[in-house]
């Protein structure tokens, strides 16, 4: 065992730079997460997100470069350790095996990784969860649990970000209902019409919109949007409403 | 006592859809209502002495003032209201025919002009410079003999303008009555002096309005017109209603002028 190179320690140096910008980074949005309400911006998350997923590619690369140096490390406490002061540290760079709770990330991480680029998604647990499901067919009371916990909430978000009516999403229409996997056994209407009627009905979908009334509010600026009966044949009167309640208060018009 | 209202035109092809959301709204069934309105108008009756002054141990209670106020004050345009209902209508006609036909439909009900109930309703002029976005008005009811209400009105100092019928529907939405209504015509000929005694048949009115369009009327009835907080609950809940129905109606303000009840 020879003391180590000025290059290797070179080497320790980048890979604990790394890890400390990778730290960094990860309490940056840790803190983000926790003290900003609401939540900070998608866009902010987004971009954080990136950093960290830099910081963590350079970080492996560092670790996969120089691994036959790293492997052959052995760390050892020097006399002039300060093992009173700083043992916790001492402890955790003298342990031969992982923490146990870094174990389980590990396991995990490589269980994603063995089932290849595809289960790459990043989502949250539950899904994770599904997974799972498809892996072994077999899911924990408590994950289920979890499982029904989380599942009708996101049905309910995803379904507020649609425009309900009809059969059939856009995107399914647009990608052609015959290929749409419903699990029913009759066959769905597509109460809009079938594919060929609506392409040459293009122009008729358009006058068949709702129609929306847009008025400057009356207090303030910015405006208003009525969602006017659709009627076919609407009629608005012709004597104003103010010459109605003259003639009901005097019976003249004038 | 006060009222405060809101007005909203309908036109006649959101009528039906309208009262839906208003039953919705409202939790009750359309009440369906027929009102004969006589309009009288105040005439100054030659001789009549506008009040007693000058006698200030002659103590009046608060109804007299206001009685007194209304009487010798300007004059007034105020209206004789009568509920109807939908058999009253066409009775004309059917004594035609069964005049030459035989009297074995005695049951047939007729209308009873002896028997109609009326209600005064006196509305004063909306109050200026409220500076609130609802119209505030001063307003009195009060019942009156059955039958023949012109002797009675014309002893008062009141004649006769002219009537119409309201049609419309009822709800009640909290302390907010809402009046969807509109104004029916008699079928056109002469302009009688008095009351009719008879009524035509209900398909033959035909609405002030050409195309049928109804007018909503949202008002709250405040027993003391005085009290500031009051008055402010009631344009505060009609404030919410106005925005309850935003999309669906726009309730306004009446143009002050269009509800003068004065006459000039």
């Amino acid at each position: 065992m020879s003391t180590l190179t000025q290059e290797q320690i070179k080497v320790l140096e980048q890979a604990r730079q790394r890890l400390v910008q990778l730290t960094r980074s990860l309490g940056s949005l840790i803190t983000s997460l926790h003290s900003s309400d609401p939540l900070p911006p998608w866009s902010s998350l987004q971009s954080q997100a990136s950093i960290i997923s830099n910081n963590l590619l350079s970080v492996s690369e560092q670790l996969s470069e120089q691994r036959d140096l790293f492997t052959s490390l052995v760390a050892y406490p020097s006399p002039e350790y300060p093992s009173r002061t700083q043992a916790p540290t001492l402890e955790q760079l003298l342990r031969t095996k992982l923490d146990p709770r870094v174990e389980d990330w590990v396991a995990r991480g490589r269980a994603a990784g063995t089932e290849g680029g595809l289960s790459q998604s990043t989502i949250p647990s539950p899904s994770r969860l599904v997974e799972a499901e498809s892996a072994d067919h077999k899911l924990s009371e408590a994950e289920l649990a979890q499982l029904w916990e989380w599942a009708p909430l996101e049905a309910n978000q995803e379904a507020r970000r649609r425009n309900w009516g009809g059969n059939f999403t856009l995107e399914e229409r647009e990608s052609g209902i015959q290929n749409v996997v419903t699990g029913l056994r009759r066959q769905l209407e597509d109460d809009l019409g079938s594919e060929e009627e609506e392409s040459e009905g293009e122009g008729e979908e358009e006058e068949e919109m709702d129609i929306v009334g847009v008025h400057r509010k009356s207090v303030g600026g910015g405006l208003e949007f009525d969602i006017a009966v659709r009627h076919p044949h609407p009629v608005q009167p012709f004597v104003p409403l103010d010459d109605i309640l003259k003639y009901m208060t005097t019976g003249r018009m004038q | 006592m006060h009222e405060v209202l809101l007005f909203a035109s309908v036109p006649v092809h959101q009528h039906h859809e309208l009262l839906q959301q208003l039953a919705g709204l409202t939790a009750m069934q359309p009440r369906h209502c027929l009102e004969r309105r006589l309009i009288f108008k105040a005439y100054r009756k030659p001789g009549l002495v506008a009040g007693r002054t000058g006698a200030s141990q002659d103590i009046q209670s608060g109804d007299l003032q206001r009685l007194n106020k209304m009487l010798n004050g300007s004059m007034y345009y105020t209206q004789v209201v009568g509920p109807v209902s939908e058999k009253d209508f066409g009775s004309a006609t059917d004594s035609d025919t069964q005049m030459d036909g035989t009297d074995e439909t005695p049951e047939a009900p007729r209308y009873d002009y002896e028997r109609q109930p009326w209600k005064l309703e006196f509305r004063d002029i909306p109050e200026a410079g409220t500076r609130s976005a609802v119209t505030s008005r001063q307003m009195s009811s009060s019942t009156l003999p059955s039958g023949d209400i012109m002797p009675t009105m014309s002893a008062w100092g009141y004649s006769f303008v002219t009537e119409h019928v309201v049609e419309g529907d009822l709800f009640i939405h909290n302390d907010i009555t809402l009046f969807l209504q509109r104004v029916l015509h008699y079928p056109a000929g002469q302009e009688p002096s008095q009351p009719r005694q008879q009524m035509p048949a209900l398909k033959d009115m035909t609405p002030l309005e050409k195309s049928g369009s109804y007018v909503l009327q949202a008002s709250i009835t405040v027993q003391d017109g005085s009290n500031q907080e009051t008055m402010k609950t009631a344009s505060q809940h009609l404030f919410g209603l106005r925005e309850q129905l935003k999309s669906a109606v726009r309730l306004e303000q009446a143009d002050r002028l269009s509800l003068d009840t004065r006459a000039k």
